[in-house]
């Protein structure tokens, strides 16, 4: 099934008494413009979530759906080219800087070579980089990289699991003004998952603090950051 | 004519199973007991199949050959299958590799007359072409394992860029057909400057001028080198689909990442 049409107001992505190992009876509700950032301890379930979303995990109990129609529903390449993920390490394929940008436009054939400098400026990296060797890059500019390949598919949603945990301060920032400036034209909605509290601050208009596979505390980034009402996200925020 | 070695001679042997066994005893490296257990084995396995073979031999070639080499090729699957624990079927599409692979450069060697349809040529020849795909193949299930688990961010990367698992495993692959060939290509470029190759020393030990044994050396270097890079390939291809799922996830991931 291809990806559908939405109408305003109506959730991107419903998950309903999602459960797995780890997760337990997840609700959650995503609309066109959010960035959500989520935030808990290590282990809490923040990166099993994402992966539930775009179908590389499935889960045990509960349903998601993606524009009203179940996930199962979708065809599996579709669906994970519509909902695009950049994971903590840039994982980039062996070969050039081009190369990688290519691959996912390259799978659904809708590769323009003219696409490749584009992607480049969007993520402020120089046009001459399109040919050098990936292993020739910082650790920075490779998750830059990362992202610009994931943005070749032009997604609708954007699942970001901790990308910018291993990258300098310099990074940070061209990747955090970078993300505040595609949602809503580029992007729909950005799921975030971070250990950086201050970063879930700076860029989520939303956040969900999770907690031993729950979502325990949810609501609006200024006011959860402000007014925490459960004990461990009091002990979280302290920490 | 093949220079006899007397039994007088078999018996010294005696020395070359010492020296080791004193070396393992100086050192404390406990190993005495397993070198002169495996040298007994040795031994013993190569006085065995020298009768079957001297037996096999005398039988019609199509009974002979055809014994040995299901001998040789289920010996060998069982082997390398072992590097495949918990793969469904491991052992008989290991068998079909082989059995494919076997016959394909038999019927090569028939075909271009590079060789006789008698036992004393197709049995040793055909031993080596099945112990090196054996080698290979459970080379290849080693590698395929050490790479999904290494490069298991990439193959995610590309499951979630919409990559189908043929096209994420095709870094992969290429990885793992080339680990398994560089040794042949190695080997080949050295192969009688470091060491004459065993079935060369074999042949001129025999008697065979030293210009013939290089033919035949050619032709088995050659052969192995070609089912060698045929079962890492078909191995890795067939074997790859076992780390997804039908839901394009990789098989081990549920569940295991939090």
């Amino acid at each position: 099934m291809e990806v559908v049409a939405i109408n305003e107001g109506q959730s991107l992505i419903r998950m309903e008494n999602v459960s797995t190992a780890i997760l337990k009876n997840i609700f959650l509700h995503v609309k066109k413009g959010e960035i959500i950032t989520l935030i808990g301890s290590s282990g809490a379930g923040k990166s099993s979530l994402l992966m539930l979303l775009n179908r590389l995990n499935d889960p045990d109990e509960g349903t998601i759906t993606y524009r009203g129609q179940d996930v199962n529903s979708y065809d599996i390449p579709a669906l994970r080219k519509s909902i695009g993920m950049v994971l903590q390490s840039s994982s980039l394929f062996d070969g050039t800087v081009e190369d990688n940008l290519a691959y996912g436009p390259k799978i659904f054939n809708e590769w323009d070579e003219k696409m490749g400098e584009e992607l480049l400026q969007n993520v402020q990296l120089p046009t001459s980089y399109l040919q050098r060797p990936v292993d020739e890059l910082s650790g920075g500019e490779q998750q830059r990289v990362a992202f610009a390949r994931t943005l070749a598919n032009r997604p609708d949603i954007l699942l970001l699991d901790e990308v910018t945990s291993a990258v300098d301060l310099k990074n940070v920032e061209l990747i955090e003004d970078f993300l505040s400036r595609i949602v809503p034209e580029r992007v729909q909605a950005i799921l975030m998952v971070t250990h950086d509290v201050a970063q879930a601050r700076r860029l989520g208009n939303r956040t969900i603090f999770m907690d031993q596979g729950k979502i325990v505390e949810e609501g609006k980034t200024s006011d959860l950051f402000a007014n925490p009402q459960t004990e461990q996200l009091q002990y979280f925020l302290k920490e | 004519m093949a220079p006899e070695i007397s039994n007088l001679s078999m018996f010294f042997l005696i020395f070359f199973v010492l020296i080791p066994v004193s070396l393992s005893y100086i050192y404390a490296l406990g190993l005495s007991g397993s070198i002169v257990w495996s040298s007994f084995r040795g031994i013993v396995q190569l006085f065995l199949i020298g009768y079957v073979l001297t037996y096999l031999f005398s039988l019609s070639p199509p009974i002979g050959i055809s014994i040995m080499l299901a001998v040789m090729i289920a010996v060998a699957s069982l082997h390398a299958s072992k590097k495949g624990q918990g793969i469904p079927f491991v052992r008989v599409i290991i068998f079909g590799i082989i059995v494919g692979i076997a016959l394909l450069i038999l019927a090569m060697w028939l075909g271009f007359d590079m060789i006789d349809f008698q036992p004393d040529q197709v049995i040793p020849m055909s031993g080596m072409v099945i112990g090196n795909s054996m080698v290979a193949i459970g080379l290849a299930l080693e590698r395929m394992k050490s790479e999904f688990r290494e490069s298991r961010g990439k193959i995610v990367a590309a499951l979630a860029l919409g990559a189908q698992p043929q096209q994420a495993s095709t870094i992969l692959i290429r990885k793992i057909v080339k680990a398994a060939m560089i040794p042949n290509v190695d080997g080949l470029k050295t192969v009688g400057l470091v060491q004459l190759p065993g079935m060369m020393t074999g042949l001129i030990l025999g008697g065979v001028p030293p210009i013939e044994a290089i033919r035949y050396q050619i032709v088995i270097s050659l052969s192995i080198f070609t089912s060698v890079s045929l079962a890492a390939m078909v191995a890795t291809i067939i074997f790859y689909r076992f780390f997804f799922n039908k839901q394009m996830q990789l098989a081990e991931m549920k569940n295991d990442e939090a």
